[in-house]
């Protein structure tokens, strides 16, 4: 891995530079681009991944985790207090693998067997920012870098004309959880959509798709030269500063910045898309129309080389109308993401991205006012499918009611380091020096689930 | 007291709220209030022949908590219960029938229940009869009682071992051996902790780098030329001079309001509209912002500022100007995010009051109370039963965030459910947008309202005849809305349609009431009476609440004070991170057990306490902190120093920092010379007035449409009268040679697009939030939630519906674009462009011209050959006109790094 000055010296000298000077080739550029593709430490299953971020905490035991004695207990008392609610869906059996899924999700259902269902989930947080915070960086008390921005940084990407790292329509204020934290600013994920007026993409098929995406006066020449003058001045601070994060920062988000105009618009801009592709995905109108347009996104952001895409759909987090609300999150989302799982099913490419659907935490059994659940982070249920994972597999097991992992549970430790695995890196060895120590996402814990493993 | 009463309270005072006459000779609004008597022999009697037995046979199979059936999250099981209602809204609201969505159900209005058939008429009757009565119900909710696994002991022991929660003490500054360094005690405190780590402070930062960071710090604009030039003088002399007198003029500019208003109003969650599902707007809420503004423009002392947000509208005041200061001040407690479109009012009250407590207790306290909403507060002790006392504190006051209702009433509306009024100012100061109606305009307005009201009825009868359940609805749904915009319009001017003046805020209720506990914070499960109370562990003696009072004047006053240890450490901390980038609590907002422990306790203290002798002055203490040796140590790194403390915690160096997005859009706009200090009454949000926000538009469209044809015309029509001026030459300017401006015209716009095009115009649809346009300073940008300006999201603003006292500082791509492409960014350099070719024609004078303005110094050797080099290339091959390659070079200068920090 790369050491902090060596980074330093190659982009202040190094990758910035040969691009200003319009030397460059390919070569040149790979041996000092921090964003080149770099190989893994093993042979990796998964290329690429894409996390459906499930905010706000949908239910466990109203999705993906079966529990008939939930059922038969309702209305009793829960070890915890309050009375225990049955979930108001039905759940079946599904495909060859007969995993048990409930109502809320029918079209995801009908990939079963591509699926591997992680029914022991746990982290340490109760409450959404921390345990959002640790789903994405590993701990909820310190800023560290994401999930994201590890595996760019161990990884590279494959289309250096966008961002490595791209959270869709991320929920305000959460910049920490695609964050680089200490990691060079080009790791960190690039927000796309969502957050200001001008900022939005899912609605209307062209146009503009990033806000200021295109110069209204200069044509790409001149504004390389503008560019270049912009680059000279922020080297010219670098020098003087010696150490300078921000600086560093700023001179890569030109640099990307300067690629993505060309490449972004004709990657948003989904209105050659078939008919069918949108009705696929749920894209061409109705309540899956914001959460299927994303998905779709996301299929051509990695298909375009993007080597971490995240997209969030939010507002799970019913402890009252569980029955109204629940069902209406699932309906937005439900035929996008099996869209998204038929899509790259079609396309091959299932095989090595790896998709992940998981919220920060589940919900309890026990019902809160009646027609609600509170947060639950002893035990939920999160979904690997594609990248190297069995499918139709059903890993671990909560208590008879669903309120605590029971059977081989998986912290949100052993969950980064799977991930990690399975993109071929070992989250022991994936470290940075930072302030005369090395860190890693998982810090010293983490165990890498390897029964998962297809 | 029972729940009944808590319910009817709020539903009062939401609805029927009347005006009546109070002191001081004007009129303000204020809630009525109803009283449950017992129930009389024949209110039980007609109960339990007439609509008990109809309840357990007809409704109990599916609504009750017994039979272990919610559909809807109804029950009726008891009174409480069937007047918080389901997930639609409250079953039974006593004398309204409109209402009683029970009511509503059995005659098959929106509603069809019992499901299978209509119940017979004369049972029907007499629901509408008991409902009338004002549905007496003897059916009380057994009250458990819930025990705190916090005890005495423990909050004693808390609040004698947290450092927190024990009042600060002045300590003496420590000895030192490089006893040359210091300049003030601060400087003291900062020393002898590096002294005993064995580090060295940095060297003083050069005068120029000083001057960039006070200017930004104490008014968040760049410095001038002028000052640049006058500060080089005096710190020859004496820098520490110079410093002060700097200082001192920093302070007394209104700009310096405008920068440490907009700190504050980070932390009050400021914003003009309701956020979350369906964002209403709030037209009034600009107040609070101007009034946050003065207030730290006139330095009142920090002790009063708090208590008038919390009890303004209970705090004495001499004149009527005094009482207006102090009723908009308490818009601090209406303007949290609110989620209008819940059905339960219930429910929606609880969540006001729990907003309402979480903001008070962590801006001022920096503690988070509202934990304890659902159980004990699982780090600090904070029982559950003292958010209780404190929510019986908050609950017996009614909040105004909406508009108020005209002679025909308000409207609700199926998105916008939960309605509120206003509170009128007693001067008359209405808002600057608010439309003034003609006799005739006003009658045609009533008429208005009157026809649709007639429409909706004859819709009604007509839909019901056929028995078409769907267009029942529809016409609901579209006269609701109608009526609710017409009575906004007619609601706001009086009889003569003059505007009236309002703002957002709160009225206290009486006589107080407790509030009972809820179990795990639900709504339907109160538990024992609450005694009203402050949080015990920040109490060192208890406090004792006046029963014919709420407390909350108290509450405000307490928190004003040196009786609790925290609102003075709290804010002292904010103000050093202002300055320093970081604060000697890194969790600004948490002063509790899971917050960060403080760098330098002692100095923390020895600043609250001088804070509050000086009589609360916040300038006070901007002024003891940027006169230290500290604050102008220079950011340089250094490698030993980074091993041992990466994260400058014991601030052996200043902090390199980002500007935030206020001050790169004001620095662009004073650097081009386009800023506008001019304060801008009002803003965007009141011009629009009482509206939803749909899809980033304010408003109704049209209206903006019309409004921006307007404004482009004038703005075409005053580029024609400057290309007259300038003697007709197309290109309005003289041509001379390197860098000097030929090209522009009028003031082009951005891609050459004509105003009137039909994309142009979507486009300022589209942003009509981002004001593109404005050259007044960023504070004054219109705050929607979730919707807020471009130039400001884009570097890290504030979440407007969370407490945030400390801003992310993020480089991103997203950035990058803005700067390289902004039509407003590329406008600002257009006119920076204009200001140095009329400062000079010669170019090397240009350049170093416009690095002051940019950077505060002049170009060096390299950057002179990188702009020289550039524009050899770029104009040379350029079809682009001298101006505009010369504007250019001044974006350049904006987008690059150093524009956006300070050293």
């Amino acid at each position: 891995m790369f050491s902090r000055r060596q980074l330093l010296q190659s982009v202040s000298a190094g990758f910035g530079y040969l691009a200003f000077a319009g030397m460059s080739s390919a070569e040149e550029q790979a041996a000092s681009n921090p964003l080149a593709s770099k190989s893994p430490h093993f042979p990796a299953r998964a290329k690429r991944v894409i996390f459906l971020c499930m905010q706000g905490g949908p239910s466990h035991v109203d999705t993906f985790d079966y529990k008939p004695q939930l059922t038969k207990d309702h209305g009793k008392s829960g070890k915890y207090g309050g009375s225990l609610l049955k979930s108001p869906w039905e759940f079946q059996q599904h495909g060859e693998s007969g995993l048990w899924i409930s109502d809320l999700f029918p079209n995801v259902a009908s990939h079963a067997d591509e699926l591997t269902l992680i029914r022991s989930m746990q982290c340490d947080q109760p409450v959404h920012p921390g345990a959002m915070t640790q789903m994405h960086t590993g701990t909820a008390q310190f800023i560290r870098p994401s999930l994201g921005a590890w595996t760019l940084y161990g990884l590279g990407t494959e289309n250096e004309s966008l961002p490595g790292f791209v959270s869709l329509s991320p929920p305000a204020g959460s910049s920490r959880n695609y964050g680089s934290s200490f990691l060079p600013a080009i790791y960190g994920g690039s927000k796309v959509g969502s957050g200001g007026p001008s900022a939005r993409f899912a609605r209307g098929g062209s146009g503009e798709s990033v806000p200021d995406i295109k110069n209204p006066r200069l044509d790409e020449s001149q504004q390389r030269k503008q560019l270049d003058l912009i680059q000279s001045l922020n080297r010219e601070k670098m020098r003087r500063d010696r150490f300078q994060p921000d600086v560093e920062g700023v001179i890569e988000s030109y640099e990307l910045a300067f690629r993505m105009q060309d490449a972004m618009p004709e990657l948003m801009d989904t209105s050659k898309e078939s008919a069918s592709t949108l009705a696929l995905y749920g894209a061409d109108g109705g309540p899956t129309e914001n959460f299927g347009k994303q998905c779709l996104l996301a299929r051509r952001f990695v298909e375009a080389g993007v080597r971490f895409v995240e997209v969030t759909h939010g507002n799970w987090d019913q402890h009252a109308n569980l029955s109204n609300d629940h069902q209406a999150r699932a309906d937005a989302c439900d035929q996008p993401i099996a869209g998204l799982l038929q899509d790259l099913k079609q396309r091959d490419m299932l095989k090595d991205t790896l998709v992940i659907w998981g919220g920060e935490f589940g919900r309890t059994p026990a019902a809160q006012g009646g027609d609600g659940r509170n947060h639950n982070n002893k035990g939920y249920t999160t979904w690997m499918a594609g990248g190297g994972v069995k499918g139709g597999f059903s890993y671990g097991a909560t208590d008879e009611h669903g309120y605590e992992a029971v059977e081989n549970k998986c912290h949100i430790h052993d969950w980064h380091a799977t991930i990690l695995h399975l993109l071929g890196l070992d989250h022991t060895e994936l470290t940075y020096r930072y302030a005369g120590r090395d860190f890693r996402l998982t810090d010293v814990h983490g165990n890498v689930m390897t029964d998962i493993l297809a | 007291m029972t729940y009944f009463r808590f319910a009817s309270l709020i539903h009062f005072a939401r609805c029927a709220v009347v005006l009546c006459a109070v002191n001081l000779g004007t009129v303000i609004l204020c809630p009525v209030t109803v009283h449950a008597d017992p129930l009389t022999p024949d209110e039980l009697k007609f109960f339990e022949i007439n609509i008990r037995p109809v309840l357990v046979k007809e409704c109990y199979g599916c609504h009750s908590n017994n039979a272990g059936n919610v559909r809807g999250g109804l029950r009726l099981d008891t009174k409480e219960l069937t007047h918080i209602g389901g997930s639609r809204g409250p079953a039974i609201v006593p004398g309204d029938l409109d209402g009683s969505l029970l009511y509503n159900a059995i005659t098959h209005q929106d509603f069809v229940m019992p499901p299978k058939r209509k119940l017979p008429d004369n049972v029907i009757e007499d629901f509408r009869k008991w409902i009338e009565m004002g549905a007496p119900d003897p059916r009380e909710t057994d009250i458990a009682e819930i025990q705190t696994t916090i005890t005495d002991d423990d909050i004693k022991m808390a609040r004698e071992k947290f450092w927190a929660y024990k009042k600060p003490i002045q300590a003496d500054p420590p000895a030192v051996a490089n006893a040359d360094w210091p300049r003030t005690d601060i400087d003291r405190f900062i020393l002898s902790k590096l002294e005993r780590s064995e580090l060295r402070p940095a060297e003083d930062a050069e005068a120029f780098k000083v001057l960039r960071r006070l200017c930004f710090d104490l008014v968040g604009l760049p410095p001038t030329p002028e000052q640049i030039e006058d500060f080089a003088q005096q710190w020859k002399v004496s820098p520490d001079r110079a410093i002060e007198a700097l200082v001192d003029q920093m302070l007394a500019k209104t700009q310096f309001g405008e920068r440490w208003g907009r700190h504050w109003l980070d932390v009050a969650r400021y914003a003009e509209s309701t956020g979350r599902e369906v964002n209403v707007t709030y037209p009034h809420a600009w107040r609070y912002r101007d009034y946050v503004i003065d207030s730290f423009n006139a330095d009142k002392p920090f002790d009063q500022f708090v208590q008038e947000q919390i009890a303004g509208d209970l705090l004495p005041a001499k004149t009527d100007e005094d009482w207006s200061e102090n009723l908009v001040a308490t818009t601090f407690l209406a303007m949290g995010p609110k989620n209008v479109n819940e059905a339960n009012r219930v429910q929606f009250a609880a969540d006001v009051i729990d907003e309402q407590i979480d903001a008070t207790t962590r801006v001022f306290l920096g503690m988070s109370v509202a934990c304890a909403r659902c159980h004990d507060h699982k780090f600090d002790a904070i029982p559950q039963t003292d958010y209780y006392a404190l929510a019986g504190v908050f609950r017996n006051m009614t909040t105004y965030f909406g508009n108020p209702p005209s002679e025909f009433g308000t409207f609700a509306t199926a998105q916008a459910k939960r309605t509120s009024s206003l509170i009128r100012l007693p001067i008359d100061d209405p808002n600057p947008f608010d439309k003034r109606y003609s006799s005739q305009e006003l009658a045609a307005l009533k008429k208005q309202i009157v026809d649709t009201q007639n429409a909706a009825a004859g819709d009604r009868r007509q839909a019901m005849a056929f028995g078409d359940q769907q267009a029942l609805i529809r016409n609901r749904l579209r006269s609701q809305n109608e009526l609710s915009q017409l009575s906004a319009k007619l609601a706001v001017v009086d009889e003569n349609g003059n505007p009236h003046s309002y703002c957002m805020g709160v009225q206290e209720q009486s006589p107080p009431q407790n509030a009972r506990l809820l179990v795990r914070g639900e709504i339907d499960q109160a538990a024992q009476i609450i005694e009203r109370g402050f949080p015990k562990v920040l109490c060192s003696t208890p406090v004792n609440i006046d029963s014919s009072k709420s407390g909350r004047l108290d509450f405000a006053r307490w928190i004003g004070s040196e009786e609790n240890p925290l609102t003075a450490r709290v804010m002292v901390n904010r103000v050093w991170q202002h300055l320093m980038g970081q604060g000697i609590v890194a969790s600004t907002e948490n002063f509790g057990v899971t917050g960060q422990a403080p760098s330098h306790p002692e100095l923390l203290d020895y600043l609250a306490v001088r804070f509050i002798d000086s009589g609360w002055s916040v300038k006070s203490l901007v002024r003891d902190i940027a006169t230290s040796r500290v604050y102008r140590m220079e950011s340089t790194f250094n490698e030993r120093n980074h091993e041992y403390d990466p994260d400058n915690a014991l601030v052996w160096r200043g902090n390199p920092r980002r500007l935030d997005a206020e001050a790169i859009r004001d620095a662009m706009l004073f650097v081009s010379g386009e800023i506008e200090f001019e304060k801008p009454r009002g803003s965007e949000v009141a011009k629009a007035g009482y509206s939803i926000v749909r899809d980033g538009v304010l408003g109704d469209p049209r209206e903006t449409i019309r409004r921006t044809r307007e404004s482009a015309g004038q703005g075409m029509r005053e580029a024609m009268a400057q290309r007259m001026r300038s003697g007709g030459r197309p290109d309005g300017g003289p041509v001379g040679g390197g860098f000097a401006l030929g090209g522009f015209r009028g003031r082009p716009m951005a891609g050459g697009m004509s105003m009137s095009s039909p994309q142009d115009l979507f486009r300022k649809i589209q942003s009509q939030l981002d004001m593109e346009d404005a050259t007044f300073r960023s504070v004054y940008l219109p705050i929607v939630r979730d919707e807020v300006p471009r130039s400001l999201e884009v570097f890290d603003f504030a979440d407007a519906s969370s407490i945030i006292g400390t801003r992310e500082s993020s480089n991103t791509a997203n950035q990058a674009l803005y700067m390289m492409n902004n039509p407003f960014v590329i406008r600002q350099s257009d006119s920076f462009a204009q200001r140095i070719a009329k400062e000079s024609k010669r170019p090397a004078d240009q350049l170093e011209y416009a690095f002051v303005l940019a950077y505060g110094r002049p170009p060096n050797s390299v950057e002179r050959t990188a702009t020289a080099s550039f524009w050899r290339s770029f104009a040379s091959s350029s079809q682009h006109s001298n101006g505009e390659a010369l504007s250019a070079l001044c974006q350049s200068l904006f987008a690059s790094a150093e524009f956006r920090l300070i050293d």
